[in-house]
């Protein structure tokens, strides 16, 4: 399995995404000037561009790595070398996502360096009111690592049942818009506002898609980040075992089918 | 397929984009401001499409209305003609948009303080946008110091205004919003009070647009204040009000001559209250 994932480390580096990354990450030296057109929280949209920005590369790596990993692998044929070798299917899969979350880390710790610098430089020409709580902006940056990796895991997990790559790209984009309001739907729909409004059928439809969809409106640390507001320590806890638990269920979902997958 | 062709089309290309590139940018830029503003799709679709970046589309809402009530200001401030009257709602809709998305967002209560108060008139509404963003930014002294003074001011509710003055005061610790708090009891120099606020607001403005419109309307506080300052020492010699500002003006207790910089004429109201008739706004025609 470690040789499967320093392997699947290698060709996301030798795909020159790593590249791609830095030249994104360009955009960091922007956000100070970008920033200073707010009117009352130059600092605070700093640290907004720049969580927004860590945000959106984190989830171009989630859903490309993660979706076209083990379909590119089918159509080169590799996959059939590689399990024709003394390792599991299950191995294989865990190796792939593993590879890809540790790629996934190291370009959030890359990032992350680069936001803080994008932060201090607006908070020295504009100082905040309120000091920018720098723990808070890495706890939110590693929330949000942990959001996509489970996204990675919900790519690969539609990988495994897909002969294309529009399954667990489109698959796994539409699993990441659903699961920002899975939440609002569920609250709304069994508040007393929906009792008149809203069909009775449609109340266990909502709740099994509710519980079956990630919750991935918990890793949002944005707002506690920007605004310096501390997050409930044990609702931390409890998203961090909700990660756990989700992603041991996507993995052990996907290494299942895969062992099951027919390969011709 | 010609060989030839992938170059016929790639110069063709070129020359089309060249010829186009000037009219183009010109029809961008003299595109009417209301277009500018343009359509925002309703919040509730908003948030659901803008996923884990709702502070960046709040964000991005607050600077839409900005660039939108700028480039209207500046026309106005060029003196162009059938300026369209500026979309006060559509601006307030997007403002509350932003604060939907990001309660925490300041710039969208400073700004939508700025205009819904002094241009729209809408004091209530902006009252019940600084309370509701008083419920997230808990720490924050600006929004009861602005619903301290939109009480005191435009509402006359002096009671209301200490209450808030008395908070921005226990959140700022200055003592200056504690006294405030003490004058605000009592009804007597409004023009006063709204230059100190105006003199404030426009210190304290870092985007220019907002700048000058605090500043703007200071100097035409600061004309009201000189009226009113004639018209006291011309009541106290004659014992009458002055019938009119040309009145002070000619009996030499108005020199010099008061100019409204939103282009109105001052007058004297039947109680002795100076006012304008631009009612400190520029003039707009209706299209």
């Amino acid at each position: 399995m470690l040789s499967v994932m320093l392997v699947t480390l290698k060709g996301i580096f030798r795909d020159r995404v790593f590249h791609g990354i830095m030249v994104l990450a360009v955009l960091f030296l922007f956000i100070p000037s970008a920033a200073s057109l707010s009117m009352r929280q130059v600092t605070e949209l700093s640290v907004t561009l720049s969580l927004s920005l860590i945000s959106f590369m984190q989830l171009l790596l989630a859903v490309f790595l993660g979706a076209t990993s083990i379909w590119r692998d089918m159509e080169r044929r590799y996959t059939f070398s590689v399990l024709s070798l003394p390792i599991s299917r299950s191995s294989y899969i865990i190796g792939r996502f593993s590879g890809i979350v540790l790629f996934l880390l190291i370009s959030s710790a890359v990032l992350c360096a680069a936001a803080c610098l994008a932060v201090k430089m607006s908070a020295s020409i504009y100082p905040s009111e309120r000091q920018v709580e720098w723990i808070l902006l890495l706890l939110a940056v590693v929330f949000s690592s942990l959001k996509y990796i489970l996204l990675v895991g919900v790519a690969l997990l539609l990988s495994t049942v897909s002969t294309s790559f529009f399954l667990p790209v489109f698959g796994t984009v539409c699993v990441f818009l659903a699961s920002g309001v899975t939440q609002q739907v569920y609250e709304y729909v069994n508040s007393p506002l929906a009792l008149q409004a809203v069909s009775p059928l449609l109340k266990p439809i909502v709740s099994l898609v509710y519980y079956l969809l990630p919750n991935l409106s918990g890793f949002d640390l944005k707002l506690n980040a920007i605004y310096g507001i501390m997050p409930d320590v044990s609702g931390l806890v409890l998203t961090l075992g909700y990660f756990i638990a989700y992603t041991s269920l996507l993995m052990g979902g996907a290494a299942l089918l895969f062992s099951r997958r027919e390969m011709r | 397929m010609n060989r030839r062709f992938p170059m016929i089309l790639f110069i063709a290309g070129l020359c089309a984009y060249l010829t186009l590139l000037v009219p183009f940018s010109t029809y961008m830029r003299n595109k009417p401001i209301e277009e500018k503003l343009g359509y925002v799709p309703s919040i509730k679709l908003l948030k659901p499409l803008s996923a884990d970046q709702r502070e960046l589309a709040g964000a991005w809402l607050v600077f839409k209305v900005t660039m939108y009530f700028g480039g209207l200001l500046a026309k106005a401030q060029e003196g162009v003609l059938n300026l369209p009257r500026a979309d006060l709602p559509g601006m307030s809709r997007l403002l509350h948009g932003a604060v939907q998305l990001d309660p925490y967002n300041m710039d969208a209560y400073y700004f939508a303080q700025s205009f819904l108060t002094w241009d729209a008139g809408q004091f209530k509404v902006a009252n019940d946008l600084l309370d509701y963003g008083m419920r997230y930014r808990s720490w924050d002294w600006y929004l009861p110091f602005f619903a301290g003074f939109n009480h005191a001011f435009f509402l006359k509710d002096y009671g209301k205004a200490a209450e808030y003055y008395r908070k921005a005061a226990e959140l700022s610790g200055s003592e200056l919003y504690a006294s405030l708090s003490g004058r605000y009891l009592h009804e007597s120099g409004q023009t006063e009070l709204a230059i100190g606020y105006l003199a404030g607001m426009a210190k304290a403005a870092k985007n220019q647009s907002v700048k000058l419109t605090y500043e703007i309307r200071l100097k035409a506080f600061v004309e009201v204040r000189r009226i009113e300052e004639a018209r006291d020492r011309f009541v106290m010699q004659r014992g009458v009000l002055p019938d009119s500002v040309d009145q002070l003006v000619q009996s030499g207790f108005l020199n010099p001559v008061p100019v409204d910089p939103y282009g109105g004429k001052f007058y004297i109201g039947p109680e002795g209250k100076v006012s304008t008739t631009s009612r400190f706004a520029f003039s707009v025609k209706h299209k």
